[in-house]
């Protein structure tokens, strides 16, 4: 049952010898955006989206009761959720020589949620190769917005004119100042809790009510502040005062469902036997298992929400959109090209196989609009070779998938709140997140090893499962004792850093390896570098040192920097910069060689900060969909 | 095209209360009896009786009824992992419970001269804590299915109704109205 009884809006019918206005390919944040400004600013609009249009609450299940689930939650036999060990001593293509029937990216935990199943891709059909990297992929309409992690924070000008500020890579070509407007817009549009902070490095956004913080949070809260530090309420993309405007979705009931699932622990730390009995037993020798794992979402579920107070595309933004009776949504629908007119060299559609069917289409379009997440944009540009692009679309500078970055994470502490051992149980998961604390790293300090700075998301309270149960020895009446009273005790808080982008780090097409549909795929030569693992040590240390200070006795710690990839903020593979020659695209997100092209999601980051992308993303498409209803109105794209 | 509400915001307390409801399907049992339903959609057995008796025993040695909350036989944990096993389709992973439950027996002949579920209660957990001793660094057969015992008991214990309500009294999960719990952060 669910609060929203609004069903999606009906559907038009795929016209594909009309010329839309813009074809828009990719359903997530980002595509999502881009259909909201330019169907409202009255421009006829064609989505394609590669998945499923998904019956998501049906999916998400978000109230289900691990005992009403006959695994308790996890999957089925003959599925598989890839995991740390197997992304760490393998190599792409992680499914190759799988026994098992489906294989998916390690989002879900434990034997893999039964959750995702529809919304993640099958690791089987879509392979990729090169360096190890945990590609997290979800199609379906919606993407990854369907379970993504919440936590929307905005950029600030130490990220924007990083260069500026310590000499490395490139400035953005906007400021703050530019994009301020647009995070606004988003943030009244989508809905947004936290609690404003007043800080120059994480501008504060249009917030609606905050969650609470629990006893163990408001004690390292105040024992920071002393410290001149900083930790705030999670700034969940969620709306909790409702949406006046959106019949799609509700306001948030405080279920925590968004952050709930049956138990185990989605890097596999704990325990983690079906994962050596898949591949050759030789595999199986070098499985290491990773102590003191009680930092991590151990007890989280792939995220969603079946009230929609938590945003996605397609309550927050498609369906809305399709009430304009300006957009058309074509799901199953896998773009392999964008095609180029041979005169003008200008895009003039996408070509796409029907993912079911696998028959060849066409659609046509006077501006295209690649928002089908930073890899599979690049990917797309690359795969569009031409005459007039022979090195790919767009890509004259040879900067399409390069400089290539991310968030490093894994490091992270595990703190007993000994007050607390004990005491009765309370409700403390009935919100969309924990506490952010946000950068404090080189904003007027300069650290020897590393430049740059990260943040903590953190937890504390009581949740369904007891993580810590297998860090509790032993067994018996004292064992079961133990994990009541300390259930509720910890907190614990695990960092998202910088990556620095790199020319060096890139993806291209693979010469060989193609998908199920025939189409090539990516090939990774991306590492982290010094200033990440230099960075991740002082994640540790610095995690450990907070706790300390707030009297909190520090019961474990993460050294290891999980597998590339495993933040989910892929970014930087189609930058903005005011120089065509060292960026694919301009301020407005549009290709520099092809004036009716345009990127609009992560890859056109230039860097990427430590905050999440997921607002950021949002309000750099606002802004450039605006500019190109503008332009698109005054006939000059 | 439809006849809901206009906005979900004007969703009667009736509403609500029937999501909470649907939510929790399951009253909160007060002690005593508590009727199990067996586990929907699980085929078949894997482990004979003989092991699964073993196995039962086992978990309820590791998650024992207390004055708080029933144990791991109530929560029917056997029957789960027995399910899980059953349904499996991993050799491999079916072979090393059918081992790790001979390996029990075998160390308890070792150290009692007799198999597990003939030992004395004291004999009993002689046995599990000579397995739980290398719990940090397994390294004989015994040692090793600890930790898969252990771990499949947890998950099963405490993703029962048992596990939840009985004994972490989980107070989430629910529709909450107004303001929800905690500290603002001032």
């Amino acid at each position: 049952m669910t609060l929203v009884k609004v069903a999606p809006p009906i559907e038009q019918d795929v016209d594909l010898t009309q010329t839309y206005d813009a074809v828009i390919v990719g359903s997530g944040a980002a595509g999502g955006m881009a259909a909201h400004v330019l169907t409202s600013r009255g421009m006829k609009v064609l989505m394609l989206e590669a998945g499923k249009k998904l019956d998501i609450n049906q999916e998400l299940r978000s109230m289900q009761w691990p005992y009403d689930h006959p695994r308790r939650g996890d999957a089925p036999p003959g599925s598989h959720h890839l995991s740390f060990n197997e992304y760490t001593i393998r190599k792409p293509p992680y499914a190759k020589g799988a026994a098992f029937k489906h294989v998916y990216s390690y989002v879900g935990g434990w034997g893999g949620s039964d959750y995702v199943k529809n919304i993640l891709v099958d690791e089987k059909e879509h392979p990729y190769t090169g360096s190890n990297y945990a590609w997290v992929r979800a199609r379906c309409l919606g993407g990854k917005t369907n379970i993504w992690g919440r936590l929307a924070l905005r950029l600030s000008d130490y990220d924007f004119k990083a260069k500026t500020h310590d000499g490395y890579g490139e400035d953005w070509p906007i400021a703050y100042a530019d994009l301020e407007p647009y995070y606004d817009k988003v943030d009244l549009y989508l809905g947004i809790s936290g609690v404003k902070e007043n800080l120059p490095h994480l501008p504060d956004s249009q917030f609606q009510r905050p969650s609470k913080l629990n006893w163990g949070e408001v004690k390292l809260r105040e024992s920071l502040k002393k410290a001149g530090q900083v930790l705030t309420p999670y700034r969940a993309g969620v709306t909790t005062d409702g949406l006046k405007h959106n019949k799609y979705r509700s306001k948030c009931y405080g279920r925590g469902a968004c952050d709930r699932r049956p138990g185990g622990c989605d890097i596999h730390a704990v325990f983690d036997s079906p994962t050596g009995l898949i591949y050759p037993a030789v595999d199986t020798g070098h499985l290491t298992v990773r102590p003191n794992s009680t930092a991590h979402a151990c007890d989280r579920r792939p995220g969603g929400c079946d009230i929609h107070a938590v945003f996605d595309s397609p309550t927050g933004l498609i369906y809305p959109a399709m009430d304009t009776g300006h957009l058309t949504v074509r799901p199953n629908s896998t773009a392999h090209e964008v095609l180029v007119d041979k005169n003008t060299g200008r895009a003039r559609g996408v070509a796409f196989l029907d993912s079911v069917t696998r028959k060849s289409y066409e659609a046509k379009g006077k501006v295209v609009i690649l928002a089908a997440s930073t890899l599979e944009s690049a990917r797309l540009l690359l795969l569009s070779r031409s005459p007039q692009h022979p090195n790919g679309l767009g890509n004259s500078s040879g900067h399409v998938g390069h400089n290539f970055c991310e968030h490093v994470m894994g490091p992270g502490v595990t703190g007993l709140i000994k007050e607390l051992v004990g005491k009765p149980h309370t409700l403390d998961d009935g919100r969309p997140g924990g506490f952010y604390i946000p950068r404090f790293r080189n904003l007027k300090d300069r650290q020897p090893g590393f430049i740059r700075g990260y943040g903590y998301e953190g937890n504390s309270g009581h949740s369904m499962f007891p993580a810590h149960v297998m860090d509790t020895p032993g067994f018996g009446g004292q064992f079961k004792r133990s994990v009541r009273d300390h259930a509720g005790a910890f907190v614990s808080m695990g960092a998202f850093g910088e990556v620095l982008p790199r020319y060096e780090s890139y993806v291209d097409l693979d010469p060989e390896t193609k998908d199920a549909w025939g189409i090539p795929v990516l090939r990774f030569h991306y590492h982290f570098s010094d200033n990440e693992r230099k960075m991740a040590e002082d994640m540790v240390a610095t995690g450990r040192e907070m706790l300390e200070a707030a009297g909190i006795e520090v019961v474990g710690t993460d050294e290891k920097v999980l597998t590339e990839g495993w933040s989910i903020h892929e970014l930087g593979t189609a930058r903005m910069g005011n120089d065509p020659k060292t960026s694919v695209l301009n301020q407005f997100q549009q290709s520099h060689d092809v004036r009716n092209l345009f990127v609009v999601d992560g890859s056109s980051h230039v860097s990427a900060s430590c905050q999440n992308p997921t607002w950021t993303i949002m309000a750099l498409a606002w802004r450039s969909c605006d500019h190109l209803a503008d332009e698109f109105r005054k006939g000059n794209v | 095209m439809t006849d809901a509400p206009k906005h979900p915001e004007s969703l009667s307390r009736r509403d609500m209360i029937a999501a909470t409801a649907a939510a929790l399907v399951t009253p909160l049992l007060q002690g005593g009896a508590v009727s199990m339903q067996p586990v929907a959609g699980v085929p078949g057995k894997f482990l004979t009786a003989a092991e699964y008796a073993l196995l039962d025993e086992l978990t309820e040695l590791i998650i024992p009824a207390d004055d708080h909350s029933p144990g791991a036989r109530v929560a029917a944990v056997a029957a789960y992992i027995d399910g899980r096993l059953a349904e499996s389709l991993e050799p491999d992973w079916q072979a090393r419970w059918r081992s790790g439950l001979q390996a029990v027996d075998g160390l308890s002949r070792e150290l009692n001269a007799k198999p597990f579920l003939e030992a004395t209660p004291d004999q009993r957990v002689a046995v599990l804590t000579r397995m739980a001793a290398g719990e940090a660094d397994p390294k004989t057969a015994p040692e090793r299915f600890f930790g898969e015992l252990k771990g499949w008991t947890a998950r099963g214990y405490y993703t029962s109704k048992i596990g939840i309500h009985l004994d972490q009294e989980y107070k989430g999960n629910v529709y909450q109205r107004g303001e929800f719990a905690g500290y603002d952060a001032k």
